[in-house]
């Protein structure tokens, strides 16, 4: 019965419970864990998972951003990027040596490669080798062919890749090298400008996120996130292209005339803002070049020893790309007398009449310090000793300021801190800590010997007396705009402090104009401009060995600004270790600036103001009187202010000396021919130096000559050269050129 | 009475093998079963007309073969480009697989399944024969493929059917015997012991797993004592243990070296060779819940070593995400909640037994398959019915969804 029972409820039963619990075991057991298992990795690991996994699918690729221009304040273009490529290879993708060779013999021909090192590369386990980088676009078009045709050919076109690259170019090569300075084989800046802003001239480079296979090509499907470069922004210097250009032709002048050993440094400042229009450290480099070094120092190095070889040439390669104006310190001499002077007047220690007596020496205890006018200058106002440049006035006049005030001024000026002009590399100066200054370290600081500064703080400071009184924080870049020409950054005129008042400012003005106009060449003197200046010429104390051909190596600098009477721009010229004619500053430094004013203030159109002595001398053009009658000549001439005298016989003028716009004097003699006869006749040039403008002009009017004159004309100079040398025979009416120069014989330095 | 005949006869025929079977029962389904053919056939169109196949299982079915299809694509596209050079390489074949599948299914499901019951020790012969001929064939290495042209045969795949089969048939002529131990335990013993041996031969561990489970499914459904089951699981472990310690289990224990580790570096050896179930923990951690989206996974560009094949499902996840991963796990477990309860209304002990089995080697299959690519379970190589790229199994699976197909007929589920 019992079994009956179970057998009838049995089998199907046990069939419907076993499969249940078969149902239960697969699906609910099973399933649920698979279920489980597959949510814990996704919801919870997910993400960490996830990180995994694409840590070795993405392959990021840098995509460089287009570097930022410089441009100079005019926006003429002063270092830019062009697009250029990169040859990159992944050996790893080689089947076989056939393809190895032909690649490599293919890309050493198109790249001018060595096959060898080619083929050592294409051998290379790797992804990313790069073959060749910066190549222009004619080596890119066959590079690309070439892709092609290994690919019909060997069917390895994937080991090869362009990528894009930049090269950086500076279209004016050496100009403005120090400030510029130039960018690395990465474009990262390494030096001047391109080193300060590189933040922002370098941009944003891109990221191209590419998703990879396990062998690490590019997916064949797209798949890929760009995150687009953003490209570098622009820079506008304060350098004026053609101001910087006009320096550097007369620096590279006065370099070779004088033979400067240690190099020249040449900084024009808007004295208004403290903008730097130009700043020329001479000699440059080639900026897109900036590793070779110059044949000599070349040669130098070679000879040294082959282990010192390599250190030489990087310290000669740092060297040539110092920032002379703003890395190099150097002792001021004379030109910082313009501080002393003006702490003297702005503290009431003195005033124009304040009377100074020059013994050609002053002692202390065992020191004696010499005036560079060995008899003295005598009794002198505070004014003439400004102008004698008096070093024993000075030592008193510091005096009367007291070392107290006057370090405090020299804090003022600026002197103690950077001028944290933008550009790397600033030096600090070297001055006495407080309380450890002697009382012959402060006679000989008060007309800036025995310490050292920068040559920008000396023009920031020279400003500063220009001004106002204002000390501007000096700078080189105007503004940057970002690629699509937005303004990202404009620099403001940055006043630190005013350190003298407007009024002694002023009398500055006056007082070193007055210095200019009657030391005349020999102190910046421009025609047609007031210049205010001050030369300088400093012992090299303490510097080592004289490399000169002086008895000792000194350094000759000038320092003026312009117009005097309305300051607008300052410039300071110096030449360290001049070894040729002259050590001083009036002979060597005055010069140039006077060249380079001339040039630089008609451009930055600065308005002339003559005195009625330049007024006389000024050049003014011949007009044309040929083909007229000799009496309509004549009344045409002296309607244009010239006096004339008629050669031959004939009725009408066949010709004329000077020939139409040549440059004569006004009131200049005009030489009419009237038959051919009379061109023959001839006149022997007279001497016409080291007379005053009036005596020359008189000599040459005797002669039938013309003058045209340069230089201190008007402040009581004396004729220093003419062009034409004496007894040469020129045709009557012939322009002889005369140079002035000031009428002191001493060089008040 | 004319049409009626025949049906008496079948049903005589299957009290031969089922004793349990009453005249009255008989009489009972003679009852049922013509009237509700008759009524499907007017209802139900073409599934009906003369066939009565499952139409929910088949529909079932059919989802299952189109998103396996798709994700066979996708999965496939890189892989099949880079080493093919034509991402259609494996879509293609599957397809052509997929449609003699089909036609094998079809034919199978017209196919009378009672035949089969005479033939299941002839079919286990095969089983024996092809897997002693893929020892013989010459290989290198591992010996689990017989190449056939086109494609090739995995014995092992014969060997699960054949064992299937031959337990169906075995438990339905002997089920009131069953529960002696000489009519389930040594059988299951015998067969199981002989095939395991072969497979270990080749070897094909995984083979053996399922082997063994599909055989102990086989018992015990098949009326064996629980207490059997118990003894033979321990007895299984004992085994296993033996082996580990002798070493002849090397081959499996390298394959489960560094199984649950895929994730920690401790040397290279190991890195490379857990490298496929680590990066499918990647493609699975990637998918997180929504999924990267239909052929977005990027771990199957050769990071994922044959992502077409038993790691597909890691690319599932990878792009249909834990969303998409558990609706293709619900569609499965529809197909087997399916399978099993249509097979339990078959007519006949052997036709339940048979449907139970091979619908219940799908959810093992899945099962064992999560587990392995979310390395629960050591890389053996079990693949994922429908889904998984191969010509012979999919083919055998279509078939054997084919003789479901065919019990469905007899079974009487939602037939009003």
């Amino acid at each position: 019965m019992e079994s009956k029972k179970r057998a009838a409820k049995g089998p199907n039963q046990r069939l419907r419970q076993r499969t249940a619990i078969l149902i239960i075991i697969i699906l609910v057991l099973g399933f649920g864990a698979a279920l489980g298992r597959l949510s814990f990795l996704t919801l919870v690991q997910g993400s960490e998972l996830q990180e995994k996994a694409v840590g070795q699918q993405l392959k990021d690729t840098t995509i460089p951003a287009k570097r930022g221009s410089i441009f100079d304040v005019n926006g003429k273009v002063l270092a830019e990027s062009a697009s250029v490529w990169q040859v990159v290879m992944a050996p790893i993708n080689f089947k076989t040596d056939e393809q190895r060779e032909a690649v490599a013999k293919g890309l050493s021909e198109i790249l001018e490669l060595q096959y060898e090192n080619v083929l050592e590369k294409t051998r290379q386990e790797s992804y990313y080798v790069v073959v060749k980088r910066k190549i222009e676009v004619e080596q890119r078009d066959k590079i690309i062919e070439f892709m092609e045709e290994i690919e019909k050919k060997y069917k390895c076109g994937n080991v090869l890749q362009l990528l894009d690259d930049y090269k950086r170019y500076y279209p004016k090569d050496d100009l403005a090298s120090c400030v510029i300075g130039f960018a690395g084989s990465d474009e990262q800046g390494l030096e001047g400008v391109e080193y300060q802003y590189d933040e922002y001239l370098s941009g944003t480079p891109g990221r191209m996120v590419t998703a990879t296979n396990a062998r690490g090509t590019n997916m064949p499907f797209s798949f890929e996130q760009n995150i687009e470069s953003k490209d570098g922004d622009n820079v506008y210097l304060t350098i004026d292209e053609t101001v910087q250009s006009i320096c550097e032709k007369y620096m590279k002048q006065g370099i070779i005339n004088n033979n400067v050993l240690n190099r020249g440094v040449c900084i024009a400042m808007d004295v208004n803002t403290g903008a730097i229009i130009a700043c020329v450290t001479v000699d440059g480099y080639n900026l897109n070049d900036p590793y070779s070094l110059p044949d000599d120092v070349k040669e130098e190095i070679e000879e040294l020893p082959k282990d010192d070889q390599a250190e030489a040439e990087g310290l000669a390669l740092a060297a040539m790309w110092r920032n002379k104006a703003i890395t190099d310190t150097y002792m001021p001499g004379s030109v910082f007398k313009i501080c002393t002077a003006s702490m003297a007047l702005e503290e009431g220690k003195v005033n124009d009449n304040t009377n100074f007596v020059c013994g050609g020496s002053v002692t202390f205890g065992n020191d004696i310090i010499h005036c560079h006018a060995r008899g003295g200058h005598g009794n002198q106002t505070f004014v003439q000793a400004i102008c004698n440049s008096c070093n024993p006035a000075f030592i008193q006049i510091g005096q009367l300021v007291g070392i107290e005030k006057f370090r405090e001024y020299y804090q003022g000026f600026g002197f103690s801190e950077k001028t944290g002009i933008d550009l790397p590399g600033e030096a600090e100066d070297n001055f006495w800590e407080e309380g450890t200054m002697s009382e012959v370290d402060f006679a000989v600081a008060s007309f800036g010997q025995n310490f050292s500064i920068t040559p920008i703080q000396m023009i920031t400071a020279t400003a500063a007396v220009a001004n106002g009184g204002y000390v501007l924080q000096p700078y080189v870049v105007s503004k940057i705009t970002d690629a699509q020409g937005n303004v990202v950054k404009n620099v403001e005129r940055k006043v630190k402090r005013q350190v003298i008042s407007k009024a002694t400012s002023d009398k500055m003005n006056e007082i070193l104009a007055y210095n200019t106009e009657t030391a005349g060449a020999t102190s910046g003197y421009v025609t047609g401009y007031k210049i205010a200046g001050k030369t300088g010429t400093s012992e090299k104390v303490g510097a080592g060995e004289v490399k000169s051909i002086f008895n000792e190596d000194y350094i000759a600098s000038f320092c003026g600004y312009a117009p005097a009477d309305d300051p607008q721009i300052a410039m300071l010229v110096f030449f360290d270790t001049p070894s040729a004619g002259s050590y001083y500053g009036s002979q060597v430094s005055s010069p140039v600036f006077i060249n380079i004013m001339t040039e630089v203030l008609p451009y930055l159109e600065i308005k002339t103001s003559y005195s009625d002595d330049e007024l006389a001398y000024i050049d003014v053009s011949a007009g044309d009187y040929t083909g007229l009658s000799v009496s309509d000549a004549q009344e045409a001439a002296e309607k244009d202010g010239f006096t004339t005298s008629v050669k031959g016989s004939g009725e009408k003028v066949i010709a004329q000396i000077p020939t139409v716009s040549s440059k004569i004097s006004t009131g200049g003699n005009i030489v009419l021919y009237t038959d051919e006869d009379s061109k023959s006749e001839l006149v022997k040039v007279p001497d016409l130096v080291g007379m005053s403008a009036s005596e020359v002009n008189y000599t040459a009017a005797t002669y039938d000559l013309n003058v045209s004159f340069s230089g201190a004309v008007s402040s009581g100079g004396i004729s220093s050269s003419q062009d034409i040398p004496e007894g040469t025979e020129v045709s009557p009416g012939t322009v002889i050129s005369v140079s002035f120069t000031g009428s002191s014989a001493t060089f008040n330095d | 009475m004319a049409p009626n005949k025949r049906m008496i006869l079948k049903a005589d025929v299957n009290r031969i093998y089922d004793e349990e079977y009453s005249e009255q029962k008989i009489r009972q389904e003679k009852y049922f079963i013509r009237p509700s053919r008759k009524k499907k056939a007017k209802k139900a169109g073409w599934f009906a007309i003369g066939m009565g196949i499952d139409f929910p299982f088949c529909i079932i079915l059919m989802i299952l073969l189109t998103i396996g299809t798709i994700m066979m694509f996708s999965a496939s596209y890189a892989f099949s480009y880079y080493t093919q050079g034509n991402s259609y390489y494996y879509l293609w074949r599957q397809l052509i697989f997929i449609g003699l599948g089909i036609v094998g299914m079809i034919v199978m499901s017209f196919f009378n399944y009672n035949k089969l019951h005479k033939i299941a020790p002839i079919v286990l012969g095969i089983a024996y024969f092809a897997l002693v001929l893929v020892l013989i064939l010459p290989s290198n290495g591992v010996k689990r493929w017989i190449p056939l042209g086109m494609f090739n045969i995995q014995p092992s795949e014969i060997a699960k059917f054949a064992v299937i089969l031959f337990f169906a048939h075995w438990a339905s002529k002997y089920y009131n015997k069953m529960q002696l131990a000489r009519y389930s335990v040594l059988p299951g013993v015998l067969v199981f012991g002989t095939i395991a041996a072969l497979l270990f031969l080749e070897p094909h561990y995984s083979g053996i797993v399922i082997i063994a489970m599909l055989t102990v499914l086989m018992l015990y459904i098949g009326g064996m004592k629980a207490k059997y089951l118990l003894i033979g699981g321990a007895a299984m472990v004992g085994v296993v243990l033996l082996l580990a310690i002798t070493g002849g289990l090397s081959y499996a224990m390298s394959r489960m070296d560094g199984w649950g580790q895929a994730l920690i570096y401790t040397d290279e050896d190991m890195w490379q060779t857990t490298w496929q179930t680590r990066n499918s923990l990647y493609a699975i951690g990637s998918g997180g819940l929504w999924g990267l989206g239909l052929g977005q996974s990027r771990q199957k560009y050769l990071y994922l070593p044959e992502p077409q094949n038993d790691f597909i499902f890691a690319i599932v996840v990878e792009e249909l995400g834990l969303i998409g991963a558990t609706m293709v796990l619900l569609i499965f477990a529809l197909l087997v909640w399916r399978g099993i309860t249509l097979s339990l209304r078959a007519k006949d002990k052997f036709g339940k037994l048979l449907g139970i089995g091979l619908t219940s080697q799908i959810g093992i299959q899945v099962v064992l398959n999560i587990l392995v690519i979310t390395d629960w379970l050591p890389n053996t190589g079990i693949s994922l019915p429908f889904f998984s790229y191969g010509g012979s199994s999919l083919i055998m699976l279509l078939a054997q969804m084919g003789i479901i197909l065919s019990i469905s007929r007899t079974a009487n589920i939602e037939r009003q």
